[in-house]
């Protein structure tokens, strides 16, 4: 979700935790995962139907600016590779480098060498080429140069060969590297009432697109705390309890990325070590002890003034598939820098509205970042000549072609409902009834004692909004207890019984330990359905009506009614709908989420989440849950669904060839093993809320987001993908984020106009909020 | 110079002939200072070795070449220089360590070898961190590449200069050029030179000629002396010598693996106009150029003071609230009516309550004391100029004026700091 409508939606229903994945923010520095474009797994290929063909039709032309750029390559640009040995066998790197190097004139002048694997831009007049170097010992080194490989730009590991030379690129704008991208530090943008600073950059990634190679380049901020975490440690003291320090400062910190004062590194602190202090020593390399507050006094001259702060630990990641135990490095939390967000600072309503303000550009601004990049790109010698070097230089932004799809007709009870524009139909819909749902008839409302009258007037407010809608809503028994999480955990222990049909919390603040505990509570202890409310988003003014709209549409769908559905024009089709995620403090373990659908309206849904180890593949889950949707679906329909589709969420940069591999032949194995001759027609996409590219397009003059139902399946795509982009959400702020769809499996035989379009119609059935998502 | 330490504790005399009292003997030692030799056990056995089996036995702990590096972090440590330049500075590992000294404002690197240096010169830029709290410290960073045997005006006014295994690489005709270059032109208050001694060389596996294919010459300790003493005599400055890895014990009178000479200029320093004049043409080419961010750059020094004024005027202006609210709920608690949060109402109420020359008092307070008035808090900048931080910052009243100017919202009269309150996201009580 990268637009901010969402923070009304945050305050009102369980987004203390949601609203955020999607943008930047929460992005981890680390290590580069050598595959996260995910070259090498060609669906396409399998797919009879798109073999040749893979976009669509219907809509209206509408041209779109692309935030990629063409690299000027002639098509029968190569890159020669060489496999380079040295006789004797030369121990240092750098000598090798030297000699090698030393041949200047023979090699031509752009080349890239690791000590083994040579790339020349030019081809050797022979196959092997033999050389001899003189050292200045006086040893004579034999060197031979054997072609192994000549490679198309379009080839994973010229893909990979670019991304290096653009990365060198940016390093010669002065730019540094966290994590994947490239932020300037030097034009920070301070947000100190947070103390948080900003530093602008990109992302910047070469990829095989669908008819040529490009780079695509995007704005990116890197979050960082513009104090140390011995500072942010010591005024979190001052505003926790005491008795509770050591518990909260770990459930803070553990999990996030520092930067250090003296390296270039980037660590994640796995834990805290309260016993441990800068005056106790450890082993160097060379096995002799110094304490921490030397060694940093000798190194890097710098002084430590707190002797009393804890360490941080970080566990090395260990070189791959190395047995050796992960090595564990102690911190010093006065020389360490936080980056990313904590989880407090998620949920800072306030925060995160000062931090949106900052870092949503809209389309003009983000374009005129672009434009820097680029231009910088070209007018910096040093930057310039390493692509000119190569033969690459960075052309135009690519334009292209993309369909504004129809507008869906929104079926309600009696109505249809024809939204003015795909983006809202809220007022469209006013005064129309929902599809269905049952009344609301035994149910409870919680507030502390000073929010008794904001209660009332909610409950006035959805009243009138209920009976319109055709949502039936009796006067609730209504408690009103002390401000506290444990007061309003014993209400709801002692009033609960499984005869309630809801459960309504008006909460005075944005406590997550009040939520949690009613949450978890009311889902594991005493399954009810519960309703959070934040007093704040009551409080405003002349909003109340609309407020009191969207609560009551969530109140329906937590009771199972249906609001509204769009027209399927298949039979008998089940929709699933899958996500994955790691849980953020303890890496071990991740959530599934399975929904499916139970009736070919597609508005009524099976569900299911589990928790488990990471260790364990998720497939073996996926094929519990699978087994579980079609019996209910059995049960409703009394037959088994004719077609399938699962919209698969959750796929990591580099995990698509797992699902491909693994993940897709568990799923058809549940069907095939169910009874004998059943063979539905099988879909699997995979979904992706982030993607490279952007799009923009011209209105007066300026750039804008296009509009909602915008599809793009030409040039941003992949060859050897089955893929195309849906602008499904309306951005009121910043620039839109395309949704990428990724066709990895399909036995339908639905032609590719039709697979969109039924995504979008998908898009519509987001029931928090009367918008295509 | 005062060298003398470091000459007593490595000509220390060991005659030890216990095996786990030398080593024991050896670690502390090292612990204490770092800098120590020792040999392995083979040779630990016997005491009376000769010459011939000490050789391929010999490793000096930590490293010589570290050694080396970490005598001068000493130099640099004890005589605090701005200004440091390292010819032949190689993969720029010595510049890399000096950089952490506190004291160095400018730092700079020559050598004749571009790729070398242009290897890892990326240790020199400054950190990611180094922009988030940028240090009081200027420093900039260059590398040049060019010759010892050129003059350019970018080497002049230094402190220290440093050659490290430096003029043993020279050609005849450069090595002639040498001392007019760095002690009559460069002319730093303090130049280090070291190079091998060849009387160690026996003592070394494999040594045959030179140490190093690429030396011209190594010399004994007589030969470094003259040469340095003959460059000291003719450009006025003082020489002393000393060195680095000292001979197991029975070999001393070969004397140090590593020479060392410290020249120290004898007249005072002279202005740099004068000395930039001799010469203006540039020889060497600037390969990497490196300016950390520091507060004594205008564009930081904004930036820091700018972000603590608007943190503090948060602060206080929260404090300045979290009063005001609980002021207002025990007000509420007691009243029955329900009426809207307005501190404005508020104020004046209060203001009117007041006597008058309580009333008085209070206008006088406003220069120095924040107050709330409509929906804006006004933050003296007297107030804020107490904050320590943007206090230690600016320094003066004036400096604190003329950094936030444009920067930061202020009243009318430009007396104060005002931040607007929110009153839609205000923040819910506990």
């Amino acid at each position: 979700m990268n637009t901010f409508y969402s923070s009304f939606h945050i305050s009102v229903q369980d987004g203390f935790s949601a609203g955020v994945s999607g943008c930047t923010l929460l992005e981890r520095g680390g290590k580069t995962r050598c595959n996260f474009q995910d070259l090498g797994v060609n669906t396409r290929e399998t797919m009879a139907h798109v073999k040749d063909c893979k976009t669509g039709f219907s809509g209206i032309p509408v041209k779109v600016i692309t935030n990629l750029y063409s690299l000027g390559l002639p098509r029968e640009w190569q890159l020669y590779q060489y496999h380079v040995t040295f006789n004797p066998e030369l121990e240092s790197r750098r000598l090798r480098l030297a000699l090698l190097y030393s041949h200047t004139e023979l090699l031509g002048k752009a080349k890239a060498f690791d000590g083994a694997i040579l790339f020349l831009s030019q081809k050797l007049e022979n196959q092997v080429t033999e050389l001899t170097s003189v050292t200045k010992r006086g040893e004579t080194v034999n060197i031979t140069i054997t072609l192994t490989n000549q490679l198309a730009s379009s080839s994973p590991v010229c893909i990979q060969f670019f991304n290096i030379i653009f990365k060198k690129v940016l390093k010669k704008l002065s730019m540094y590297q966290v994590g994947r991208n490239f932020y300037s530090p030097s034009d920070p943008v301070e947000i100190p009432q947070h103390k948080l600073t900003l530093w602008p950059g990109f992302a910047v990634s070469i990829t095989q697109f669908e008819n040529r190679v490009m780079l695509s380049a995007d704005v990116s901020h890197k979050v960082l705390r513009s104090e140390t975490v011995l500072e942010f440690m010591t005024s979190l003291y001052t505003r926790t309890d005491s008795a509770c320090f050591i518990q909260t400062c770990e459930k803070e910190l553990v999990g996030l990325i520092v930067l250090t004062r003296y390296n270039n590194k980037t660590y994640r602190i796995d834990d805290i070590d309260w016993c441990v202090k800068p005056t106790d020593t450890f082993p160097k390399r060379d096995g002799t002890e110094i304490s921490y507050v030397d060694y940093y006094n000798q190194q890097y001259d710098i002084v430590l003034t707190d002797l009393n702060q804890p360490m941080l630990v970080s566990r090395l990641k260990s070189k791959q598939n190395s047995t050796v135990e992960p090595r564990v490095v102690h911190l010093i939390p006065e020389l360490c820098y936080l980056t990313g967000l904590t989880s407090r600072a998620i949920s800072d309503f306030r925060l995160m509205k000062d931090l949106a303000q900052e870092m949503h550009l809209n389309p003009e601004q983000r374009q005129q970042r672009l434009s820097r990049l680029v231009d910088n790109i070209q007018r910096i010698k040093e930057a310039r000549l390493e692509l000119e070097m190569w033969g690459l230089q960075l052309g135009c932004q690519v334009s292209l072609t993309g369909r504004v799809v129809p507008t869906e007709k929104i079926l309600m009870q009696e109505q249809i409902c024809l939204p003015m524009s795909a983006g809202d139909w809220s007022k469209d819909m006013r005064n129309m009834k929902i599809i269905g749902v049952q009344p609301l008839d035994n149910w409870l409302m919680l507030c502390s004692n000073r929010n008794g009258e904001l209660a009332e007037n909610l409950l006035n407010c959805l009243k009138r909004v209920g009976g319109p809608m055709g949502f039936h809503i009796e006067y609730p028994r209504i408690l009103q207890v002390q401000e506290s999480p444990m007061a309003f955990l014993r209400a709801v222990q002692q009033h609960v019984n499984p005869e309630v049909q809801l459960v309504m919390c008006i909460l005075s603040s944005n406590q997550k330990d009040c939520y949690d505990s009613i949450k978890k509570f009311l889902s594991l202890d005493r399954p009810v359905p519960s309703q959070c409310v934040l007093a704040r988003t009551l409080n405003k003014q002349g909003m109340m009506m609309s407020v009191a709209t969207k609560i009551a549409m969530q109140i329906i769908c937590k009771l199972g009614g249906e609001l509204w559905a769009v027209e399927i024009p298949l039979k008998s089709l089940m929709v699933i709908g899958i996500d994955v995620n790691k849980d953020a403090l303890n890496k071990g373990s991740s959530v599934v989420g399975f929904v499916a659908s139970t009736n070919s309206k597609i508005t009524r849904w099976f569900s299911r989440c589990i928790l488990q180890n990471t260790g364990t593949d998720i497939a073996d889950c996926l094929k519990v849950c699978m087994k579980g949707a079609i019996s209910k679906w059995h049960k409703y329909n009394c037959e088994l669904p004719a077609r399938i589709i699962v919209y698969r969420d959750g796929v990591a940069d580099g995990q698509l060839k797992m699902v491909v591999d693994y993940e897709v032949p568990q799923l058809l194995s549940v069907l095939t093993e169910l009874t004998t001759n059943y063979s539905p027609k099988v879909s699997v996409i995979v979904v992706r809320k982030r993607c490279i590219p952007r799009f923009f397009a011209e209105a007066n003059r300026s750039l804008q987001n296009p509009p909602v139902g915008t599809i793009v399946d030409t040039e941003a795509t992949r060859p050897e993908w089955y893929d195309f982009y849906l602008i499904s959400q309306l951005a009121r702020q910043g620039t839109v984020n395309p949704t990428y769809y990724n066709v990895v499996y399909d036995n339908s035989g639905l032609k590719p106009d039709h697979m969109q379009r039924l995504t979008y119609k998908m898009c519509h059935l987001y029931y928090n909020w009367p918008v295509s998502k | 110079m005062k060298t003398g330490s470091h000459l007593n504790l490595l000509n220390y005399e060991v005659s030890i002939t216990e095996n786990n009292k030398l080593i024991e003997f050896v670690v502390k030692m090292f612990q204490k200072h770092n800098l120590f030799l020792i040999f392995s056990v083979d040779c630990m056995m016997d005491t009376n070795l000769q010459k011939d089996d000490l050789t391929g036995t010999i490793k000096f702990i930590p490293p010589l070449y570290k050694q080396r590096y970490q005598f001068i972090k000493d130099l640099v440590i004890k005589y605090k220089p701005k200004k440091v330049a390292d010819l032949g500075c190689a993969d720029c590992t010595l510049l890399w360590m000096l950089k952490f000294c506190k004291c160095i404002e400018v730092l700079a690197g020559l050598d004749i070898r571009e790729n070398v240096m242009k290897e890892k010169m990326h240790r020199l830029s400054p950190l990611p961190a180094d922009y988030l709290q940028p240090s009081e410290r200027s420093l900039t960073v260059t590398l040049h590449h060019g010759s010892v045997a050129h003059k350019d005006p970018c080497m002049l006014g230094f402190d220290l200069v440093t050659c490290i295994e430096l003029i043993e690489h020279l050609e005849a005709a450069e090595l002639e050029k040498f001392p007019e270059v760095v002690f009559g032109f460069m002319a730093p208050a303090m130049v280090v030179i070291s190079t091998p001694n060849s009387e160690f060389n026996p003592l070394l596996p494999g040594v045959t000629l030179f140490r190093h294919s690429d030396h011209k010459f190594e010399w004994d300790r007589a030969q470094f002396q003259s040469w340095a003493v003959a460059a000291a005599t003719s450009y006025d400055y003082t020489v002393e010598f000393t060195g680095l890895g000292t001979s197991p014990p029975g070999t001393e009178d070969v004397g140090f693996c590593t020479q060392i000479g410290v020249f120290v200029r004898k007249y005072p320093k002279n202005g740099e106009t004068v000395n930039s004049e001799k010469h203006t043409e540039h020889a060497y080419k600037t390969v990497f150029k490196a300016v950390y961010p520091s507060l004594k750059d205008e564009k930081y020094l904004q930036n820091a003071v700018v972000s603590e004024v608007l943190f503090g005027a948060d602060i206080i202006k929260r404090r300045l609230l979290g009063n005001f609210k609980s002021e207002w709920k025990d007000h509420r608690d007691g009243l029955e009516t329900k009426f809207k949060f307005q501190p404005f109402k508020y104020f004046m109420r209060r203001s009117k309550n007041l006597p008058l020359a309580e009333t008085e008092k209070l206008a006088a307070d406003r220069s120095t004391e924040p107050f709330i008035d409509g929906n804006t808090v006004y933050i003296p900048l007297a107030k804020i100029f107490s904050i320590p931080k943007v206090n230690q910052l600016c320094g003066t009243f004036e400096k604190l004026s003329k950094l936030i100017a444009g920067k930061v919202a202020l009243s009318n009269d430009g007396s104060a700091v005002i931040v607007t309150i929110e009153y839609e996201n205000e923040e819910q009580e506990n």
